[in-house]
C-alpha cells in the first residue's frame, strides 16, 4: 500500500493494530497527525468503512497521541465516545490531528476530529488512565 | 443449525451462528449470535491472538468492533429494518479480556422510535464484566 504524501508508516506493536494496519504519522508533537487508508477489508457489505475499524483507528491514533504527550508512559483506555458523522469509503484517507483536552497526574483526556479531504466523518474523545498513577 | 452455518468455535454452544460472513466483520471476527435470553440479544466471540494488544489483553478497538456488530445486528432485529447506521457509541472499559476468553455481549433495546433505536450492552468474560456500552442507531430507509 502506498504511503500517503507527507506521512511515514508508524511502528505498531499491538497484534490487533498490526492486523488492521498499516497506519501513518506526520509532523512533530504536538501538531502530529495520524492517518490510515480505507481498504476493502475495512468496509461492510454496503462499501462503507466499518464503525469498528474507525473506532479501532481512533483508539490507535489517540493512544499514539497519549504516548506523544506522556513520553510513552503505559496507559489504558477507560472510556471512548464516538459520533459517526458521515460515511467513508474504500480508498479514502482518514486523518486526525489529536487534541489534548487535559492531562492530570493519573489521567489524559484526548479528542479528535477524523476527516476525509477536510470533511469530518467521525469525532471521538477518550479518557486514558496512566498505569501506576493513582 | 441453519444450512451452510459453520461449526461454532470451542467454548461456544453448537447452535452459535457465525454472523461474520464478509468484509470487516469477517476480517476482525469470527463473531457469533447466540440464542436470545427473553428480550436480551446475545452474541459471543473467542479472544484469539490477533485480537490482543501488546500487554496481553483484548484490544479496545476489537471490543468496540464486537459491541458495534452486536448492537447494529440488534438494531435490525428489533426494528425489522434491513439496514441501520451507528450514530453514536459510548464505551466504558471496565476490565481486561484475556486470550482464550469467550466474551459474550448481552444487548437490550432501551427505546425504539420510527427512525431511531437506543441500545445498551454489557460485554463479559465468564464471571467478570469487560465493557459496558450504550449507543444510538438510525434506521436507514
Amino acid at each position: 500500500m502506498t504511503v500517503p504524501e507527507g506521512f511515514s508508516e508508524i511502528r505498531l506493536i499491538d497484534p490487533f493494530e498490526i492486523h488492521v494496519g498499516p497506519a501513518y504519522g506526520a509532523g512533530d508533537i504536538p501538531q502530529r497527525r495520524y492517518a490510515f487508508r480505507v481498504a476493502a477489508h475495512h468496509c461492510n457489505l454496503r462499501g462503507v468503512v466499518h464503525g469498528g475499524m474507525l473506532m479501532t483507528f481512533a483508539d490507535l491514533a489517540l493512544g499514539q497521541a497519549v504516548w506523544d504527550v506522556t513520553d510513552k508512559a503505559p496507559s489504558v483506555t477507560l472510556n471512548m465516545q464516538t459520533q459517526f458523522i458521515a460515511p467513508a469509503r474504500e480508498g479514502d484517507l482518514i486523518e486526525v490531528r489529536p487534541e489534548l483536552t487535559r492531562r492530570t497526574r493519573s489521567m489524559v483526556f484526548m479528542r479528535g476530529d477524523f476527516t476525509v479531504d477536510g470533511e469530518i466523518v467521525m469525532t471521538a474523545q477518550s479518557v486514558w488512565k496512566l498505569l501506576g498513577k493513582d | 443449525m441453519t444450512e451452510g452455518a459453520e461449526i461454532a468455535a470451542p467454548g461456544l454452544p453448537a447452535d452459535a451462528e457465525n454472523i461474520s460472513i464478509a468484509g470487516f466483520n469477517k476480517f476482525a471476527g469470527p463473531f457469533y449470535r447466540l440464542c436470545d435470553d427473553a428480550d436480551i440479544r446475545r452474541f459471543a466471540f473467542v479472544a484469539l491472538d490477533k485480537h490482543m494488544n501488546g500487554s496481553g489483553t483484548v484490544h479496545g478497538g476489537l471490543l468496540m468492533t464486537f459491541a458495534d456488530i452486536s448492537m447494529s445486528r440488534t438494531s435490525r432485529l428489533v426494528s425489522g429494518a434491513k439496514s441501520c447506521s451507528t450514530v453514536a457509541l459510548n464505551c466504558d472499559f471496565v476490565g481486561p479480556g484475556r486470550l482464550g476468553d469467550v466474551i459474550e455481549a448481552r444487548v437490550r433495546a432501551t427505546r425504539q422510535t420510527r427512525t431511531l433505536v437506543f441500545l445498551s450492552a454489557e460485554l463479559s468474560a465468564p464471571g467478570r464484566i469487560v465493557m459496558t456500552a450504550s449507543g444510538l442507531w438510525k434506521i436507514t430507509p
